[in-house]
């Protein structure tokens, strides 16, 4: 099990338990974490997954997944060098920890 | 494991005049059920019809013979799978995200509900149906997709055309030759409008995909338009009236819903208790497994979202409309790769946009006999006349 904690934008902070491989946006999807809805299920179709990655957290999570930029520049809010998709981060041992913190608004 | 159950008394008009206590009933006793008169396996738990549209591997929406081919003159993004549906939506994308709808579309957005909202007589009986629900789905769609030369009156003309074309699973000549027909006067004038697209991109569909890098095949862009035309005016069109009927049936929470500003929640809850598209269909490329039953390749199993999204497993008193549910995990825009292009679009004009302009317009808006307004539809429902006292 890997453990994420989600910080929304009011500064709520859910900490969940996720499956090794499961992604980020699944995890949060369901673990009914409010402020990421991930619509299209992981397709990279919906721009509904957005989160900004914890600065201590940036380089081991590593780049944006081909094709991941180009639905980004869609997302409702602020698109920054912090911003990924969720749906395109897959956790594992390595991200054990891992904090994202959420947007206002996903549409 | 078996064949799933088969049914030979369910018929299309049933289907057609109110489906849900069909829908009710199957969830609690065949959820997985073979429907001799629609020729396809419905799937009637908010579960399964998530998992097929979620493995688009195995459940393809690629479909060589669908009626879809002539309607339309092409084979359309609707019906492909992976890499080339994924390139033809992505050509059009750029139009439809949350960002652009907020930033760039929403005065225009704005600007046009008001003009049709104060069109609309104050005291007498209007019908909103005919006279907002329609002509204004068409105008913001004109204007998304590059088109807005094209009227009211042919947007709906086209989108009926070709809505009619793609469900002609019985291949009659009429419909294809009413489809024709649209298609005629839609190469016409895209033809006419291609030059001033290209010249002055304005970040409309249209313009869009013809400025890309890497353009996709002119027959295809013009494909793309005429699939947002069939599929982007009936939805938002039966969204409106549906939430508007549920908020003039419920006083009590059109009150809540003011006094909250909830009108995004109305809209979302409008589109879980009677979803525009109903179903959908997929062909199963290999043997599987479905809710316990056998579910061979070449089958084509429907799912009912209309149904899923009344899903007891999910939702309690799903049957009712009632705007301030805890969460609202509906399947009304699907999900997968196929997820309705729309989704932001709608749930800007007809969420965010359009509701509380009319209701701020009319706050004395009233139903006065609800039992007069009809329902009908299986494969797109909403209401068909919404006669409202305007005041």
């Amino acid at each position: 099990m890997v453990k994420v904690t989600y910080v929304a934008h009011d500064g709520t902070q859910t900490t969940v338990e996720a499956e090794d491989g499961d992604s980020v946006m699944h995890a949060a999807v369901s673990n009914d974490v409010d402020g990421i809805v991930g619509e299209c299920g992981g397709s990279m179709m919906c721009a509904t997954c957005h989160c900004y990655v914890d600065e201590a957290w940036q380089d081991r999570v590593g780049p944006r997944s081909d094709g991941e930029e180009d639905m980004l520049e869609g997302a409702a809010c602020e698109v920054n060098d912090r911003s990924r998709l969720s749906c395109q981060i897959k956790l594992g041992a390595d991200l054990d920890g891992l904090v994202v913190h959420l947007p206002e608004e996903q549409f | 494991m078996a064949l799933a159950p088969l049914d030979e008394e369910i018929t299309l008009e049933q289907l057609n005049a109110d489906p849900y206590p069909i829908y009710r009933r199957l969830r609690a006793q065949s959820p997985v059920l073979r429907v001799a008169s629609a020729g396809r396996t419905f799937l009637t738990k908010a579960a399964l019809t998530k998992e097929v549209k979620d493995n688009p591997e195995l459940f393809s929406s690629d479909d060589p013979n669908t009626p879809m081919k002539p309607a339309f003159r092409a084979h359309t993004l609707m019906r492909k799978d992976g890499e080339e549906h994924l390139r033809e939506r992505k050509a059009m994308m750029p139009a439809l995200t949350p960002k652009k709808i907020q930033s760039d579309w929403g005065p225009l957005y704005e600007k046009l509900a008001a003009e049709y909202v104060s069109r609309l007589p104050r005291g007498e009986t209007v019908d909103l149906f005919t006279e907002l629900c329609g002509p204004l789905a068409a105008r913001i769609l004109a204007h998304v997709l590059g088109i807005p030369e094209a009227s009211d009156e042919e947007m709906q003309r086209w989108s009926q055309r070709l809505i009619d074309g793609a469900g002609n699973f019985g291949w009659k000549p009429e419909p294809f030759a009413a489809s024709d027909e649209a298609n005629d006067e839609m190469d016409l004038l895209f033809g006419q409008l291609c030059d001033k697209r290209r010249a002055e991109p304005d970040g409309s569909a249209y313009s869009v995909m013809l400025n890309a890098d890497d353009p996709i095949p002119m027959s295809q862009i013009y494909a793309n338009i005429k699939i947002a035309i069939g599929g982007g005016i009936n939805e938002p069109r039966d969204a409106l009236a549906t939430i508007v009927y549920g908020l003039l049936t419920n006083p009590d929470q059109l009150a809540e819903v003011r006094a909250q500003q909830a009108w995004g929640k109305a809209f979302e809850e409008g589109v879980r208790w009677v979803a525009p598209i109903q179903a959908s269909s997929r062909l199963v490329t290999e043997d599987t497994q479905l809710g316990g039953f056998d579910i061979p390749k070449g089958d084509t199993v429907m799912t009912i979202q209309a149904s899923a999204n009344r899903d007891e497993d999910l939702f309690e008193n799903g049957e009712e409309f009632f705007v301030f549910r805890d969460k609202n995990p509906h399947q009304a825009f699907g999900n997968g790769p196929h997820h309705c292009a729309g989704a932001h679009i709608a749930r800007r004009t007809v969420g965010k946009i359009i509701l509380p302009m009319l209701f701020d317009r009319f706050p004395q808006m009233r139903l006065p006999d609800p039992g007069a307004v009809i329902w009908r539809g299986f494969g797109f429902r909403g209401p068909i006349n919404l006669p409202v006292v305007l005041n």
